[in-house]
């Protein structure tokens, strides 16, 4: 049986504590942004059907339709970073699995780009869907999910190395997937079930934004996604609960007092979702931060059992390093520069979305 | 050799990263050339009053984000995960030794598409300076994401002193980098302008269209007009036998390098005697056409520049089979398949000099050819015999330039041989490649 690919010769071009963080910190972003693309286009789908009798779920579909592409835009962008320090720091284990299950990982690409046209077709042609908006609402969704789930299997087949000659000798090339594995399932379920939460908390801000303006779609959405929010997070602690128990014992023991930081992590991810439960509704804003603050811990969480799982084939903190500061300083500039300038032009698009809704007030009164 | 290996039926891996590609670079240089088209474009319009050409602009703008926003980006992610998958040893070098790059062309990534999102939502919402000022923003970061992938592009073809040195800074700045990023440029211009033929053409208003096809005619006449000029510069920074493939040693290779001038001469002619001279009476069908011209003239220039990359697939430091050249020796002494980590011979396998072989093709060929589709290696060697077979192994690479060497022991060589010989013996000779099909 073959071990673990070698690691690539330029070593690591910084070290390894500085490549962990932007790889968890980048990661919490893409999260954020994927679970609202999540749930908000299940939203989508289901007031688009409630929308055909409701004259206030259409205007609900209609904001969420809006603010999709978007979403879809910033989920892709700001995937691109993890996914390159994941390769930077796990790449003997992601290229292998990667190549195992070639043509389920490629069809990602053409199913996110069909989910992307049926999101803009819902924002910029329901008429010309016409009764089909539903479906298409549905099918990118249901897209949406599937590229959720072909990345879990890729998570955990990069996990299991000594599965992975079997699997290469023995399916047809590139069509590999990891469904034997005890913990894809429940791992699944709470990475989606996530995005329903995040996606409730998203809508009910963007419900009570949306007020100002249109005071009964505002509270609709308001409501739909405290709802949403209470309801899925419920259910993510007893998935969360089945994924930790699907997870072989010595590894799941770090994270039940058989090491302290890591029970802590997940401890204090755990009480934040308690207590942003409570808070969400009459502070939502708190609820909100708490919340992301929870994904941030549940990423280390994520990071630390990946580790664990790999440490005895592949110890990453002790792959050579031939840090590049030079271009890391560059790096650094140009990204503080970077968000300054995104910083201005959301900045003054907000504001001049500010005096067009005043400029419209009296007109409409 | 470090990674699995993923048969791409019919069409090989190569031929695959080239479908992906291809689109993309078509949409992505339209993205930054479009982007100084929508920049300057808005400023003429706003500058003359000419409130048509402002609403073609504000309508072009739509058509823009649908395809960048989404195809352009979603097919770049797409050629990342291809060419991961195709060749991950060579991709990890790319991602390992450019990370900062990858990292610094991210941050421009970012602000290219809040920029693009912002200025198209923001054309009723924003002050005219501010909503051109977004619109710069765009494509300036455009470009300069375009000049962080253009390093690591040309690094391939054009490694410069990085094979001996392993200075990050000499691998970007690389000798092609220049005349590449200035042709690039110019391709952006020219497709910014073949676009906007499409949806210039179908502005109602026969004086205004007149006006925005000359305008976007104008464009893609500038962007190819320097192209000859900037092709020569960048073939002279080439290395010897990549000029030499590309000129006559590999007919193919230059029969689509031919073709690249060719579909090129016919863009700019066909834009000169159309949209240029007649704007008005130019139809969208003959917009399309010269798009559709543009897209070949693209895609067999990018296909020459990988082919002429041969044997390398990053120049002087990794064969097109992911072997690094340092490992040649070591390959030679230890032989291929004990350094292959996922061909490993089962003990029957290792008695069958076929089997044997058809691992060590899998091992050390199949990143480039495939058994019966392109490239096919069956139709490659037939009628020859053991003899000429071992022959045309032994001196691989003196005998076709664009081959590496081949790597192994000597029976491994022989097990070769005999794999390549059973691909053409009569039908009972090898059941199991009959049930390989087209692979």
């Amino acid at each position: 049986m073959p071990g673990l690919p070698a690691p690539d010769p330029a070593g690591l071009p910084a070290p390894i504590w500085l490549l962990k963080f932007l790889s968890v910190f980048t990661l919490t972003l893409h999260l954020v942004a994927m679970n609202f693309l999540v749930g908000g286009t299940i939203a989508m789908a289901i007031m688009s059907r409630r929308g055909k009798t409701d004259a206030v779920a259409a205007r609900v579909r209609d904001t969420l339709a809006r603010a999709l592409p978007v979403t879809m835009s910033l989920t892709i962008t700001l995937g691109v970073a993890p996914l390159l320090f994941v390769q930077v720091i796990y790449g003997q284990a992601f290229y292998a699995s990667s190549v195992l299950m070639a043509w389920p990982w490629l069809a990602i690409i053409v199913l996110l780009l069909l989910a992307y046209y049926g999101l803009y077709a819902c924002q910029f042609r329901p008429e010309w869907l016409g009764k089909h908006l539903n479906a298409v609402a549905w099918v990118s969704a249901l897209f949406i999910l599937l590229v959720g789930f072909l990345f879990s299997n890729n998570w955990t087949l990069m996990l299991t190395p000594k599965n992975w000659h079997t699997l290469y000798e023995n399916s047809i090339s590139g069509l590999a997937l990891n469904l034997a594995e005890r913990s894809l399932v429940p791992r699944y379920l709470h990475f989606m079930i996530g995005g329903l939460a995040v996606a409730g908390l998203g809508m009910l801000l963007l419900g009570r934004s949306t007020t100002r303006k249109d005071a009964e779609a505002g509270e609709r959405l308001t409501s739909l996604g405290r709802k949403w929010f209470l309801a899925a997070t419920g259910v993510q602690i007893l998935v969360g609960l089945w994924f930790l128990f699907a997870l072989d014992a010595p590894v799941r023991r770090y994270f039940v007092g058989g090491n302290m930081i890591d029970s802590s992590v997940l401890g204090l991810g755990i009480l934040l979702t308690l207590i942003s439960m409570v808070a969400v509704r009459r502070w939502p804003w708190l609820a909100a931060i708490l919340t992301g603050a929870t994904v941030f811990l549940m990423v280390v969480v994520r990071h630390r059992l990946r580790q664990i799982v790999l440490t005895p084939l592949l110890r990453v903190n002790d792959l050579p390093v031939n840090a590049q500061w030079g271009l890391f300083a560059v790096f650094a500039v140009v990204l503080v520069v970077g968000l300054c300038v995104v910083l201005w032009m959301v900045l003054v698009f907000a504001r001049a979305g500010r005096s067009t809704a005043a400029a419209d007030q009296p007109e409409a009164s | 050799m470090n990674y699995p290996i993923w048969e791409v039926p019919f069409i090989g891996g190569g031929m695959l990263i080239a479908l992906v590609a291809i689109p993309h670079v078509f949409v992505s240089h339209f993205a930054i050339g479009g982007g100084f088209y929508l920049a300057l474009t808005e400023r003429l319009a706003r500058k003359t009053g000419d409130s048509v050409m402002l609403e073609f602009v504000r309508s072009h703008s739509r058509f823009f984000i649908l395809l960048v926003l989404v195809f352009g980006a979603v097919t770049g992610v797409g050629i990342w995960w291809t060419i991961a998958l195709v060749n991950p040893t060579a991709t990890s070098t790319l991602i390992h030794v450019f990370v900062w790059i990858w990292a610094i062309e991210w941050v421009f990534f970012l602000i290219e598409l809040l920029a693009a999102i912002l200025y198209y939502y923001g054309w009723d919402r924003l002050e005219p300076s501010v909503h051109m000022t977004i619109g710069w923003i765009y494509a300036v970061a455009a470009w300069l994401s375009l000049l962080m992938i253009n390093g690591i592009l040309t690094f391939m073809l054009t490694s410069g002193r990085w094979p001996e040195t392993q200075n990050v800074l000499h691998g970007f700045f690389n000798p092609g980098m220049l005349p590449s990023l200035l042709i690039r440029s110019a391709v952006c211009v020219a497709l910014a302008g073949l676009y906007a033929l499409i949806t210039g053409t179908l502005v109602r208003d026969d004086e205004a269209r007149g006006r925005i096809v000359r305008w976007s005619a104008k464009w893609v006449i500038a962007g190819i007009a320097v192209l000859p000029f900037l092709g020569a510069w960048y073939v002279a920074t080439l290395p010897p036998m990549a000029r030499e493939i590309s000129m006559g040693g590999a007919p193919a290779v230059t029969l689509f390098a031919a073709g690249s001038i060719l579909f090129s001469i016919l863009v700019v002619g066909g834009t000169l005697i159309g949209p240029y001279l007649f704007p008005r009476q130019t139809h969208v069908t003959y917009a399309f056409i010269l798009a559709a011209l543009g897209l070949f003239a693209t895609g067999s220039t990018e296909w020459v520049r990988e082919a002429v990359r041969k044997p390398f697939i990053i120049y002087d430091y990794m064969y097109s089979n992911t072997i690094r050249v340092r490992d040649f020796n070591q390959y030679s002494m230890t032989g291929l398949l004990a350094n292959a980590r996922w061909e490993v011979p089962r003990e029957d396998e290792r008695k069958d000099p076929v089997k044997l072989g058809r691992r060590v093709f899998r091992a050390q060929c199949m990143a480039c050819h495939t058994v019966n589709g392109f490239n096919g290696i069956r139709f490659a060697v037939k009628g020859w015999d053991r003899e000429f077979l071992d022959h045309q192994l032994l001196y691989l690479n003196q005998l076709k330039g664009y081959m590496p060497p081949f790597l192994g022991t000597d029976e491994e060589r022989a097990a070769l041989v005999e794999y390549l010989l059973s691909l053409n013996e009569p039908a009972d000779a090898t059941p199991d490649e009959k049930e390989e099909g087209g692979q």
